[in-house]
C-alpha cells in the first residue's frame, strides 16, 4: 500500500496494545467523536517465499492464493525458492496465485523446499517429522539437537532432502493439503 | 445416569442454535466444534445461512484478509471463538499464562485477528470444553480480546454467550459482565458455581438448558459427520467425536 499507517477496528481494551510503540490510538479525523487504533506499516527488509514454479523472469506461481502478494509488496527484497524453475509460466499459471517478477529479487530452485511443511499441489505436511519437531522443541537441549541434525549436519539442501524427505514424497496417494484462510 | 451425548456434541448443538438464517456466521481455524455447529445449523433450522469455516472447503475467500475486512465492514453476524481463559468481564485469553507478559509460564499461538473480530462481529459466542477454576477466572492473565469497550470507540458487536459442558453464561452488555443463563442437566447450580472462578450472579432458580433433541443428534451424527469426513473438514475429529460414547 505504501502508506505510513492504517487504522484497525477494535483491539482497544486488550493487552495487545501494551508496550507497542507501533500501535497508537488516534481520534478519527473524519469523526472526532470516535477513536481508532492505528498501526504503523511494516516494511520488512526481506521476505522469503516458497512456491510451486518460477520462470526466468522471476514470475512465481504458488499452488494456493494467500497473503503472499501483499507481503511481497511491502518488503524491500523478495527471495523465492520453488519446486521447479521453467522458461516461462503458462497463461493459467500466470492467471492465478501469481507473484509477478517485478516484485521478486531472486529465485532459487529447491525441490521439497517447504518440507516438513507442505507445498499445496505438490506434497502434504510431513506429520511424522512435525511430531518429531514438536517433541524436540520442548526444551533447549532437545531443540539444539534437532538443529544439529537438520541444519548444521545437513549443510546443503540436497543433504537435507536426502536425509529427511521420505522416499517418493508428494507422489499420488497422499491426502491433499488444506489451505486457504486461517 | 450419563447423558446420551458427549460434551462435543452438546456444545455443537447449543452453538448451532445461535446461527440465524439471514446472517453470515463463521469460525476460525482449528475450530472443530463450531464447524460441526455451523454445518448442523445449515442442515436444520438455517438452510440459507451464509457459513464460513476458515481453513476448510467451506470458506469463500482465498485469503484471510478478505475475511477480516468482511468483519470490519460489519457484515459478520456471528463468530464462534474459544479462549484458554475467560473472565467475568467477557475478556478472553489466547496468548499466554503467567503474570509476567515478558516471561510467560506458557505461551500460545495467539488470536490472529481476534481482538478486532470481537469488536466487529455483531455477536460472538464463546465456547470452552473445560469448565474449571483455571479456565473461568476473575481476570485473564492476558486480554487477547476485550469484553468491555473504552468510551468513544466504534464497536459493532459484543460477546453474547459462553457455552461450556455444564452451563451457558450470558453477557450482560450494560453491566459488562458474564452471568449464568442456564445449567445443562444433569449438572447442578451448586456445581457450576463451585467450578467458576468468579461471581456468576447465579440465581437459585437458574433455568435448565434445553438438551439436544434426538433429531438434532441424529443429523449431527449422520449428515454432519458424513459431510465433515467427505469434505476433509476435521475428518478425524468428526470420526472420533460425533457419535462417540459420552
Amino acid at each position: 500500500m505504501g502508506v505510513p499507517y492504517v487504522p484497525v477496528l477494535g483491539l482497544l481494551g486488550s493487552d495487545l496494545l501494551k508496550g507497542r510503540k507501533d500501535m497508537q490510538v488516534l481520534p478519527d479525523p473524519f469523526d472526532p467523536a470516535h477513536k481508532t487504533v492505528v498501526v504503523k506499516a511494516l516494511r520488512p527488509e526481506v521476505a522469503l517465499f516458497h512456491g510451486l514454479k518460477a520462470d526466468r523472469a522471476g514470475n512465481v506461481h504458488f499452488g494456493y492464493e494467500s497473503d503472499n502478494v501483499i507481503l511481497a509488496e511491502a518488503s524491500r527484497r523478495v527471495l523465492v525458492t520453488v519446486e521447479e524453475v521453467v522458461d516461462a509460466l503458462s497463461e493459467e499459471e500466470r492467471a492465478r496465485t501469481f507473484l509477478p517478477g517485478i516484485l521478486v529479487d531472486a529465485v532459487a530452485d529447491a525441490r521439497f523446499g517447504a518440507h516438513p511443511a507442505g507445498c499445496p499441489d505438490a506434497y502434504p505436511v510431513d506429520d511424522e517429522h512435525m511430531a518429531w519437531y514438536a517433541a524436540q522443541s520442548l526444551d533447549d537441549a532437545a531443540f539444539a539437537d534437532y538443529l544439529r541434525q537438520t541444519v548444521f549436519e545437513a549443510p546443503t539442501h540436497d543433504a537435507y532432502v536426502q536425509r529427511f524427505v521420505p522416499e517418493g514424497w508428494g507422489q499420488s496417494g497422499q491426502r491433499p493439503l488444506q489451505v486457504a484462510g486461517s | 445416569m450419563p447423558r446420551p451425548y458427549n460434551d462435543a456434541e452438546l456444545i455443537a448443538v447449543l452453538l448451532s442454535r445461535e446461527v440465524r438464517n439471514d446472517e453470515i456466521s463463521a469460525c476460525g481455524a482449528q475450530s472443530m466444534i463450531p464447524a460441526a455447529a455451523l454445518l448442523l445449523a445449515w442442515a436444520t433450522h438455517a438452510p440459507d445461512a451464509e457459513v464460513m469455516i476458515l481453513a476448510s472447503p467451506f470458506t469463500p475467500f482465498p485469503t484471510s484478509r478478505q475475511f477480516h475486512y468482511l468483519a470490519q465492514r460489519g457484515d459478520l453476524g456471528l463468530f464462534f471463538v474459544s479462549g484458554v481463559q475467560i473472565d467475568r468481564r467477557g475478556n478472553y485469553n489466547l496468548h499466554l499464562l503467567g503474570d509476567d507478559h515478558e516471561r510467560p509460564e506458557v505461551r500460545f499461538p495467539g488470536g490472529y485477528g481476534g481482538g478486532m473480530i470481537y469488536y466487529a462481529a455483531r455477536r460472538t459466542v464463546l465456547f470452552r470444553t473445560e469448565h474449571t477454576l483455571r479456565t473461568f477466572v476473575e481476570r485473564v492473565d492476558f486480554i487477547s480480546a476485550a469484553g468491555q469497550t473504552p468510551p468513544d470507540v466504534l464497536r459493532r458487536g459484543h460477546p453474547t454467550k459462553v457455552v461450556t459442558p455444564i452451563a451457558t453464561l450470558a453477557f450482560d452488555k450494560d453491566a459488562g459482565l458474564l452471568r449464568l443463563a442456564s445449567v445443562h442437566p444433569p449438572h447442578s447450580l451448586a456445581e457450576v458455581v463451585e467450578r467458576t472462578g468468579f461471581d456468576l450472579g447465579a440465581h437459585p432458580a437458574a433455568e435448565a438448558t434445553a438438551e439436544p433433541s434426538e433429531a438434532e443428534l441424529e443429523v449431527l451424527r449422520g449428515e454432519v459427520r458424513a459431510r465433515m469426513i467427505e469434505t476433509g473438514t476435521y475428518p478425524e475429529w468428526a470420526r472420533t467425536h460425533l457419535g462417540a460414547a459420552a
